[in-house]
């Protein structure tokens, strides 16, 4: 029996607070446990950057209630909302992590606040993996309902991609809000208070995009939607309608330009998780998800030219043409830091020609001006075919050599390998894993990790798994 | 040094704006809005919404740590500090109000008095250093509210105070830090990712969250950038960036240091007689005309009865309009409630929304008799806004009477005594009067105060006396 629900804002609420372990299926249970793992793992690798460490020494000063971890810190330990947030400057560091569509980063606005929380809660009340599982999968849930709102309106020539306010600013915020709210078994006022506080909470411009801000945005998410759920756990009221349409005066509206939202379903028998229709694409090398269609397409056209020349002759290149969506934020001719190397087409493109592949040590300082990277750059144009649109669901990366000789090569890529379409295999997203956590981690708890994801659902403390990153 | 960005001139003013640029009448403006300021927020400290982030902040003490006004008994860090002290002076709606529409000070105050208490020791900062601080948070927000046309006018999407508040604290506090020119961008650019909450948590709770976390974070975004984070160079220049908040957005450079043209200079503030909504301000005023008139032709009693209707003609302006408020936030946001209250009593005060006088009998029944018009000569901003209030008795008879400018308007603002009076009401609802007598003095000396920490020490309450002689000037 479906109950008519008066305001969008208490189907939300009501979602929240009533939805069980019992209404995961198995397939959404396994994607998520994937993205779980994946998302420690590139928090790992990411608390090895210079972003983590301003964040970490900035956080330091607060740390007197300090029970939560810190990802790639054994023994440090930091206030609850901050080490959320620093551990969601890690997740988001390198643009490492997962990518979902419609385009948001999901999980880095979810798992920290998750993580922390659980470290919070006194011995008696600690969230079992279940719970904590159900938890991650709230958030991600009110994060993609925010968006499939506007899915009805994609066309194909529409462009898609965020222009003004960067998603995971505007969703991750109330993803975590609603996460940390179902963590932490708020009733369903306070739930739908915990988002009406989180929409003042949320929303960052796209221009900190490909800067060393960006990774604030995942951070903020994760720890503002965590204080938004304190609050309304001490009882602070904001507007029951927030993610209503209020003419005259916006409330989650005010980051999008059209709005127009539905109530979700009561979770009474059946209820469709969207990860269940919408798997998530992760991320084979750090750069924006645009990229790794450029980069298959490239390694393909590669190989071509080395069957033809017998090896990887730049000085036979007259031209290269890459075919491209139209996304002023990701064409960077000649990036000149590793925030915007990660986010030009162009660079990965002349990397894996380069190169033969595109991984951590593409992004380093002395690679991103290497001498034979800039002389294949400058001889980089690019081209926006109408039919390629900028949507990760229906976007294309078209590279072509233009030879001196007059020959021309081709590679395109319509599904890269790691996108929902052509997901990574286990052992690859296991390789992944072990590459990023190994960098900071001893093997033996890089595989303890491994197993505790894999068993999420049988573990009867999910704080163990804070406490062993 | 000319900047080619907009974002990089803002940094260069912010970086290069010292005391001689302080002209004396923004001297003057300023500081009343500092003592207004102080006085809201230590009123502010006794509201409900103020004791829940008072605990929540709680949990996040530690070694480093600012004063929280109107309390002796903890500390917070700066940040939290910030944030609560923030929060307090929002708390009622009793705050400044500019034109075009921000509340400035609340966003700037209390980072840099959080701020002032962080730095070690040695180092001391002094009145002016504090006063100069405030006027670069005050005039930055100016500034941005002027590159929108949308901004003139009061808002239906984002909350002000969240857009130009949070770059404001942020740029008072890169100037308290003294950070470089490189820095202050930076700072401003890491800000832009915090700016930005929906209106429609006006008139609930939360709205007052939005002042203390456009200090709070304002003051964390330049705490990062002194450590160097970076972000957009062009934060200012973009639609992408600050221009994310606008439909409109067209960014200008400020003036030349030469001889700095403040803001301040050209646009005062209002000062709020009682805690609500700027718009009803000329409600209340006109209401109370109409009731004198009233009493005056009734033997000196008001003939509640008699009454039919009443028409309320004010701008259309959706967040105030509530009929039936029913918390003490929704009726700080309702053009009737304040008029039918002002009907009955007189005037407005912080007693008129305590929750007994919001549900009265005879509030609720003159509620039902009223009624808006949005007559369309009426525009929605402060600067243009007027007000009519019509009684029509049952015999057919009607009293008017308009209200272009209320008194604490910029046009027709609160004398020295009224600032004051208001102050001390305020404050000593939670302060000594020593301590409320060393708030004022320190103030109105501000520019000559050589360290800034004795205000946090008289906000904090403590032992006045013996630090009113400790009180040295010049």
């Amino acid at each position: 029996m479906n109950i008519l629900w008066e305001t969008v804002t208490s189907s939300f609420a009501s979602f929240i607070h009533a939805v069980r372990p019992e209404h995961l299926t198995k397939t959404v249970r396994y994607r998520s446990k994937r993205m779980i793992l994946d998302s420690i793992g590139v928090g790992l690798m990411g608390s090895t950057t210079p972003v983590f460490d301003i964040a970490l020494q900035y956080c330091r000063l607060y740390s007197s209630v300090a029970v939560s971890s810190v990802y790639g810190r054994p023994g440090m330990k930091l206030s609850p909302t901050l080490a959320a947030f620093t551990n969601g400057v890690a997740t988001h560091s390198m643009d490492f992590d997962d990518t979902w569509h419609p385009a948001t980063h999901p999980s880095g606005a979810v798992l920290p606040a998750l993580l922390a929380a659980s470290q919070m809660l006194p011995p008696s009340t600690k969230p079992n993996g279940l719970d904590f599982l159900l938890a991650f999968n709230v958030g991600l849930e009110v994060q993609g309902r925010d968006f499939h709102w506007l899915t009805w309106l994609f066309h194909a020539h529409t462009c898609t991609f965020p222009l003004r306010f960067h998603p995971p600013s505007v969703v991750g915020t109330m993803g975590s809000a609603a996460a940390t709210a179902k963590l932490l078994s708020l009733s369903m006022t306070q739930c739908a208070h915990a988002l009406g506080i989180a929409a003042s909470l949320a929303g960052a411009p796209m221009a900190n995009a490909a800067t060393q801000a960006k990774p604030l945005h995942i951070g903020n998410a994760t720890r503002l939607g965590f204080e938004a759920a304190l609050l309304a756990a001490r009882g602070m009221e904001a507007n029951p309608v927030i993610l209503d349409d209020i003419p005259g005066c916006s409330g989650f509206s005010a980051f999008y330009s059209v709005y127009q939202p539905k109530p979700l379903s009561t979770p009474s028998d059946h209820h469709e998780f969207l990860l269940e229709k919408q798997d998530i694409a992760f991320k084979r090398f750090p750069a924006h998800l645009g990229m790794h269609w450029v980069v298959d397409a490239a390694l393909s056209v590669r190989n071509l030219f080395i069957n033809y020349a017998g090896s990887f002759s730049p000085s036979l290149i007259r031209t290269i043409v890459l075919k491209i969506p139209v996304s002023k934020y990701i064409n960077r001719p000649f990036p000149s830091s590793e925030h915007q190397a990660r986010h030009s087409f162009q660079f990965n493109a002349c990397t894996a020609l380069l190169d033969g592949e595109v991984g951590l040590s593409s992004f380093t300082e002395s690679s991103i001006h290497r001498q034979e990277l800039r002389e294949l750059l400058d001889k980089v144009v690019v081209e926006h075919p109408e039919d390629n649109v900028a949507n990760f669901d229906k976007m294309y990366g078209e590279v072509a050599l233009l030879l001196h000789s007059g020959d021309v090569l081709t590679g395109k890529c319509d599904t890269f390998y790691g996108h929902w379409r052509k997901p990574l295999s286990r052992e690859s997203l296991l390789k992944k894993f072990r590459s990023n956590a190994s960098h900071v981690l001893p093997e033996e708890k890089v595989e303890t990790i491994i197993t505790m994801v894999d068993n999420l659902e049988n573990m009867s403390d999910s704080s163990q798994l804070a406490c062993s990153l | 040094m000319l900047a080619k960005t907009v974002t990089g001139n803002f940094a260069n003013v912010i970086h290069g704006l010292n005391a001689n640029h302080l002209t004396d009448q923004v001297i003057q403006r300023s500081k009343r809005m500092i003592l207004d300021t102080l006085g809201v927020g230590l009123l502010g400290t006794s509201t409900e919404v103020y004791h829940k982030v008072k605990q929540y902040s709680k949990i996040y003490s530690s070694d480093i740590s600012s004063t929280i006004w109107g309390h002796l008994d903890f500390r917070l860090p700066p940040l939290y500090a910030a944030f609560v002290n923030g929060v307090a002076v929002h708390s009622m709606d009793f705050d400044d109000t500019w034109h075009p529409a921000t509340h400035p000070s609340g966003a700037v105050l209390p980072a840099v008095i959080a701020l002032s208490e962080a730095f070690p020791q040695k180092k001391k900062i002094s009145g002016l250093d504090l006063l100069l601080a405030f006027n670069v948070g005050i005039e930055v927000q100016g500034r941005l509210l002027r590159f929108s046309n949308e901004a003139r006018n009061i808002p239906k999407r984002f909350h002000p105070p969240t857009v130009v508040g949070t770059i404001g604290s942020a740029a008072a506090c890169a100037k308290l830090l003294a950070l470089d020119r490189v820095k202050c961008k930076n700072a401003l650019a890491i800000a832009a990712s915090y700016a930005g909450a929906p209106l429609a948590n006006a008139a609930t709770q939360t709205k007052p969250l939005h002042i203390g976390n456009a200090a709070k974070h304002g003051l964390e975004a330049a705490c990062l950038a002194s450590q160097d984070l970076q972000g957009n160079k062009q934060i200012l220049d973009m639609e992408s960036g600050m221009g994310a908040f606008y439909t409109d957005y067209s960014p200008q450079s400020l003036p030349t240091l030469q001889s700095y043209a403040w803001l301040l200079d050209q646009q005062d503030v209002a000062i709020k007689r009682f805690p609500a909504h700027l718009g009803t301000h000329w409600v209340a005023d006109a209401a109370s005309a109409v009731r004198r008139k009233l009493v005056e032709s009734s033997d000196n009693l008001l003939p509640l009865d008699k009454i039919e209707k009443v028409i309320v003609k004010v701008p259309e302006v959706k967040y105030v309009n509530r009929p039936n408020p029913n918390s003490e936030h929704e009726a700080r946001h309702s053009f009737q409630f304040v008029a039918c209250s002002a009907l009955l009593d007189g005037s407005m005060s912080v007693q008129s929304f305590a929750s007994e006088n919001i549900q009265r009998p005879a509030l609720r029944e003159l509620l039902c008799k009223t009624q808006l018009q949005h007559p369309a000569d009426n525009k929605p901003s402060f600067e243009s806004l007027y007000c009519e209030v019509t009684v029509v008795l049952q015999d057919g008879n009607t009293i008017s009477d308009r209200c272009d400018t209320f008194y604490g308007h910029w046009r027709k603002p609160l004398k020295k005594e009224d600032l004051e009076k208001k102050f001390q009401s305020n404050a000593s609802e939670v302060l000594p009067a020593e301590a409320t007598e060393g708030i004022i003095e320190t103030v109105y000396n501000l520019e000559k105060v050589k360290d800034c920490s004795i205000l946090s020490k008289f906000l904090s309450g403590q032992s006045a006396r013996a630090l009113s002689e400790k009180l040295r000037l010049l």
